[in-house]
């Protein structure tokens, strides 16, 4: 809101310059965003914030000037000017919606004349940004930044009746509004009408058809007060933002409305000339009732730390205009008409905390209490990152809401059956109107994009929440899930070539390797096949105990053609919450051995179907004595392998704790394993 | 030649070994000036290298002239032997003098040679994997709660998707808010919030753990903003809340200030100003000065000196109420920023967009 600051001058002596002016606003509470010069003003934009109403005037801001300067507020003296005729005689105003009305009056200026505003009053009102249109149209709206409420003329004889009813309109209803629109009303808007029909959207906006113009002579003033939420309902519904709008809908005066009628009326018999009705015919049917409020001193220090004699308490409460009056230690605070924000003893500290000045509590540690704590996840969610840092994924960040989906599997434990993705009400982004019940569209999406830039490279991952819904008027679920991509050259830092593409393997080593820095419980991978996976390159992943995370895998040609990829791309998508809270890695020491061992490979034609794991298991299920450990060395296909198989050569290791083992004894246990490896697996030995 | 010599006085011998010396050094002597080297090449060099050992081996060996020649002393006359001597030693020494010179010199241009060649270029990259980046946020936010854990809060968080009471009412925020509203608040079509602010963990802190309390609630929150280079429609957050017996002001700007002397440099000042939040009373924005600029004024801080970062306050009695507290008893204070507003500041981001485009010619730039 803009002020001038001569003319705030007009309301309380200041020896600050608009400069100073601004810092000590500032420091109450209303920050000034600009000063700038305009002719020989200056023009402050200060920022009300949305409690204080009161301050959206010259009045208002001189209100909080006159306690930052120790002065007085001077309001502006009504000078007298000519009356005839009571009201009620002339006209009639009924409220018919009282809860939308607390308050209305009307007074009449009858003869005036028409023209445009002397050069005081142009300048002031061109000086804080509103443009001048006539004499009566410009003092409603002086007096609208003088005191803050929003006054408006209606044009009397242009009134049918000549009545007011305040009231709903009636669904349908039409109105053409200052602006030149055609407004379609509903029953829940509040309008002032005529006899007949509405004349102005109450506390928004006048109607055309009333307008005061250049034949004009006899003026009907309205001052009221409009219930707040229904004038702001209103100016939404019609996407319309005015300057009584702004007022109305933060809380106007309600004390205010015939002092501020009646310095309209005088200014406009002043300078419109005319004879103004002797009163008001003045509806008031939910009186205002004033807050008391008790104060004790000590709760200033008690919130602020800060020692403030009771006399500065009471100057401070008093030069905002509060009424106070000692009782015992309490001090009784009768709160103005206009402060709607104080309505509790709290909101008296802050008026004093704030006029003593912030500046002045000094800066204290809280005394020392209990240990700081992360969350009990975190410290391995940074191992974690870094785990995949380590490995060349960058960590993303993307919305939470995606379009509708379908082709990914969710993960497990999100939800039962079908997902259903919680659909926003009001989204934002048209296209993104859908909670996320999966990471990987937006990691896709961010593939895409790097894709497009020229990046062939890309390994991202992204520890996020996903949704899904429940039932209707339930929370929805949410789980925290990790989920990775990659596409592109396995290359080494700094090296522009790679050596060989990504596949499987890297996106389930980096995953392996984050377990292991996390001291979780290995994984296990089960070949199987899933909505949005190449089928024979799809796995299931398990926690030790059986429970199933989530899935890893190529990106099925269907689902990458939908991102328009060309290269193979490799996912994984994980239930975080439960890898987190899986079982911890078990360590225990074993003792060092103390005959040496000696390792045997052995190299089997396999089918392709006998998975590693199969075959490993197998291996150590036999209970060969002395048998240690098992590695594999590598595994071979084609060439003059038949395609249907592979060749599988593993190393064995053979110690015993007791002795030294002899040639032989290695040889008759390897063989005993051997031969139990063909059978089982109808394999070959190569 | 044996018979000759034998026919030979001993020091014609020994003069004639000298000479057969020199006509075969010839050829090596100019090795006795460095510079004559420069030109042979490490293999070249290795083979005059072998070459004069051999020389050597033939010239002073055991099996040298020289050698024989020095047997001879016996058939020298007595009165002559010293002078034989003397010329013996003459001739070997002179001999052994230029071998060792040359020889040097080799020696030392081979080792050069060997070094040139054996020269590793040390600013090739060093072997590593490849290696990626925490999102600049996880960056701030991790260094936000290792300075909160430092000062004792601990660390919470909770739903993104919340119901009314934990969003709105709880906060105090009342029901004609225009925050409440469909242009700001994203609403699931059951009516459910995505949390405007990370406050609703607080409520649900203080309803677990009770009071007193010190948390900070990093997290995701949701506002309708159509993104622009300053706006997203979703953001990061911290929020802290300390409630105890005995919590003033002073408190909140102690511990507001103590963090961004943490975050920013020991120097760092901030400014409270009093404001307006429904969940708070008294309620205080806070500045700090730029640390760019350090007050002077730069672009970072439009030329004021001070950077706007959060709102904070004293939690109002009506959300202590709401959780049961009493705020007679206790009181405390709470303090929001933005992880992303912080980010933007410190790393001049011109476009918070980029935050959530995770290209990674942006992403790789943080650490
Ligand atoms: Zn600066």
């Amino acid at each position: 809101m803009l002020i001038s600051y001569n003319w705030l001058r007009d309301y309380c002596e200041t020896q600050f310059s608009p400069d100073e002016l601004r810092e000590r606003l500032t420091m109450v509470g209303l920050a000034i965003d600009a000063v700038e010069r305009h002719n020989s003003d200056s023009v402050l934009d200060v920022e009300v914030p949305s409690n204080r109403p009161d301050c959206l005037s010259h009045v208002g801001i001189g209100r909080e000037v006159a306690v930052i300067a120790g002065k007085e507020v001077r309001l502006p003296r009504v000078e007298s000017f000519k009356t005839e005729g009571r009201a009620e005689d002339l006209t009639a105003v009924e409220i018919k919606d009282v809860d939308l009305c607390a308050r209305y009056a009307a007074r009449l200026v009858r003869g005036v004349k028409i023209a445009p505003s002397p050069d005081w009053l142009v300048q002031r009102l061109e000086t804080i940004g509103q443009r001048p249109i006539n004499n009566v149209a410009d003092v409603t709206n002086y007096v609208l930044h003088e005191l803050g409420q929003p006054l408006h003329a209606f044009d009397f004889h242009k009134l049918a009746g000549p009545r007011i009813v305040v009231r709903r309109a009636a669904p349908g209803e039409k109105l053409k509004t200052l602006d030149g629109l055609e407004r379609t009303l509903t029953n829940e808007m509040l309008v002032i009408a005529d006899a007949e029909r509405p004349v102005a959207l109450a506390g928004i906006m006048g109607g055309e058809e009333s307008e005061i113009s250049e034949s004009t002579t006899d003026v009907l003033i309205e001052s009221a007060y409009f219930e707040p939420n229904s004038v702001r309902r209103t100016a939404r519904q019609l996407g319309m933002d005015t300057e009584a709008s702004r007022r109305f809908e933060r809380g106007a005066d309600i004390e205010g409305v015939l002092r501020a009628q009646e310095r309209c009326v005088q200014l406009i018999c002043e300078l419109a000339g005319g004879v103004a009705s002797e009163d008001s015919i003045d509806i008031y049917p939910r009186r205002f009732e004033p807050r008391t409020i008790n104060l004790r001193p000590h709760r200033v220090r008690d919130l602020t730390s800060l020692s403030v004699q009771p006399v500065d308490v009471v100057r401070i409460l008093t030069g905002l205009q509060f009424n106070v009056s000692e009782e015992g230690e309490q001090l009784i605070c009768t709160v103005p008409s206009w402060r709607i924000d104080v309505e509790q003893e709290e909101d008296l500290v802050e008026e004093v905390a704030r006029h003593t000045g912030f500046d002045k509590i000094t800066d204290q540690l809280p005394p020392a209490s209990a240990s700081g704590e992360y969350q009990p996840s975190e410290m391995k969610q940074r191992l974690l990152r870094r785990a995949f840092n380590a490995f060349g994924f960058d960590e993303a960040i993307n919305f939470s809401f995606i379009e509708r989906e379908t082709q990914f599997e969710p993960i497990p434990l999100l939800t039962t059956g079908e997902v259903q993705q919680p659909l926003l009400k009001n989204p934002i982004i048209e296209e993104a109107a859908f909670m996320r019940y999966t990471l990987l569209p937006g990691l896709l999406n961010s593939l895409r994009h790097n894709l497009n830039h020229g990046i062939r490279d890309v390994r991202l991952f992204e520890i996020g929440r996903v949704f899904a819904m429940t039932s209707l008027g339930e929370l929805p679920a949410e789980r925290l899930a990790l989920a990775v991509v990659a596409t592109g050259g396995a290359n080494e830092a700094n090296k522009a070539q790679a050596e060989r593409d990504l596949d499987f393997f890297d996106v389930k080593g980096a995953l392996e390797t984050a377990i292991d820095w996390m001291s979780l419980s290995p994984l296990s991978f089960t070949q199987t096949a899933a909505a949005h996976l190449r089928a024979g390159q799809s796995a299931r992943i398990k926690l030790n105990d059986g429970t199933e995370i989530g899935t890893i895998g190529r990106l099925a040609e269907s689902v990458a053609a939908n991102y328009k990829f060309r290269y193979p791309v490799y996912v994984l998508e994980l239930d975080l919450d439960t890898l987190l809270n899986g079982p911890a890695r078990v360590v225990q020491y074993a003792p060092l051995p103390r005959y040496p061992s000696v390792v045997r490979d052995i190299s089997l034609l396999l089918d392709r179907s006998v998975s590693l794991d199969e075959l490993l298991n197998v291996v150590k299920d036999r209970q060969v004595a002395d048998f240690r450990s098992v590695k594999l060395v590598g595994i071979f296909e084609g060439g003059n392998i038949p395609s249907s198989k592979r060749s599988v050569t593993l190393r064995l290791e053979y110690r015993s704790d007791e002795r030294t083992l002899r040639d032989q004894e290695i040889e008759e246990r390897h063989a005993q394993l051997t031969s139990s490896l063909l059978d089982t697996f109808a394999a070959e030995q190569r | 030649m044996a018979e000759e010599q034998t026919e030979q006085l001993p020091a014609q011998q020994v003069e004639a070994a000298g000479k057969a010396f020199e006509q075969e050094f010839e050829r090596f002597a100019r090795f006795g000036d460095a510079a004559q080297l420069a030109g042979l090449d490490l293999d070249a060099a290795l083979a005059e290298q072998r070459a004069l050992s051999e020389l050597r081996t033939r010239h002073l060996g055991k099996k040298s002239a020289l050698a024989a020649a020095k047997k001879l002393v016996g058939r020298v006359a007595a009165e002559e032997r010293p002078a034989f001597g003397q010329l013996v030693k003459e001739i070997e020494d002179k001999v052994v003098l230029e071998l060792d010179a040359v020889e040097l010199n080799l020696k030392n241009q081979i080792e050069e040679k060997r070094t040139a060649r054996e020269t590793i270029d040390v600013t090739l990259p060093g072997r590593r994997p490849p290696y990626g980046h925490r999102h600049p946020i996880t960056l701030l936010r991790e260094r936000i709660e290792d300075i909160f854990v430092a000062l004792g809060y601990v660390i919470e968080d909770g739903r993104e998707i919340e119901t009314d009471f934990y969003n709105f009412t709880a906060l105090n925020i009342p029901d004609n808010h225009p925050a409440r509203g469909e242009a700001d608040t994203f609403y699931t079509n059951d009516g459910f919030a995505l949390r405007s602010q990370t406050s609703t963990v607080q409520i649900h802190a203080m309803q677990r753990r009770g009071v007193p309390i010190r948390m900070i609630a990093p997290g995701r929150v949701f506002r309708r903003d159509t993104p622009d280079p300053t706006h997203n429609p979703m953001f990061y957050q911290v929020e802290g809340l300390c409630v105890d017996r005995g919590i003033t002001m002073g408190h909140l700007k102690g511990t507001v200030t103590e963090f961004l002397r943490r975050m920013f440099g020991a120097d760092t000042v901030t400014r409270f100003r009093p404001s307006y939040f429904p969940f708070t009373e008294p309620s205080a924005e806070f500045d700090f000065s730029c640390f760019k600029c350090k007050g002077a004024g730069c672009r970072i801080c439009k030329n004021s000196g001070w950077i706007e970062l959060g709102g904070s306050g004293m939690v109002h009695p009506n959300v202590l109420r709401a959780v049961g507290v009493d705020p007679q008893e206790f009181s405390g204070f709470a303090f929001g920023l933005g992880i992303d507003r912080m980010c933007a500041l410190m790393y001049e981001l011109d476009d918070i967009r980029l935050l959530f485009e995770n290209d990674v010619r942006f992403l790789e730039q943080f650490e």
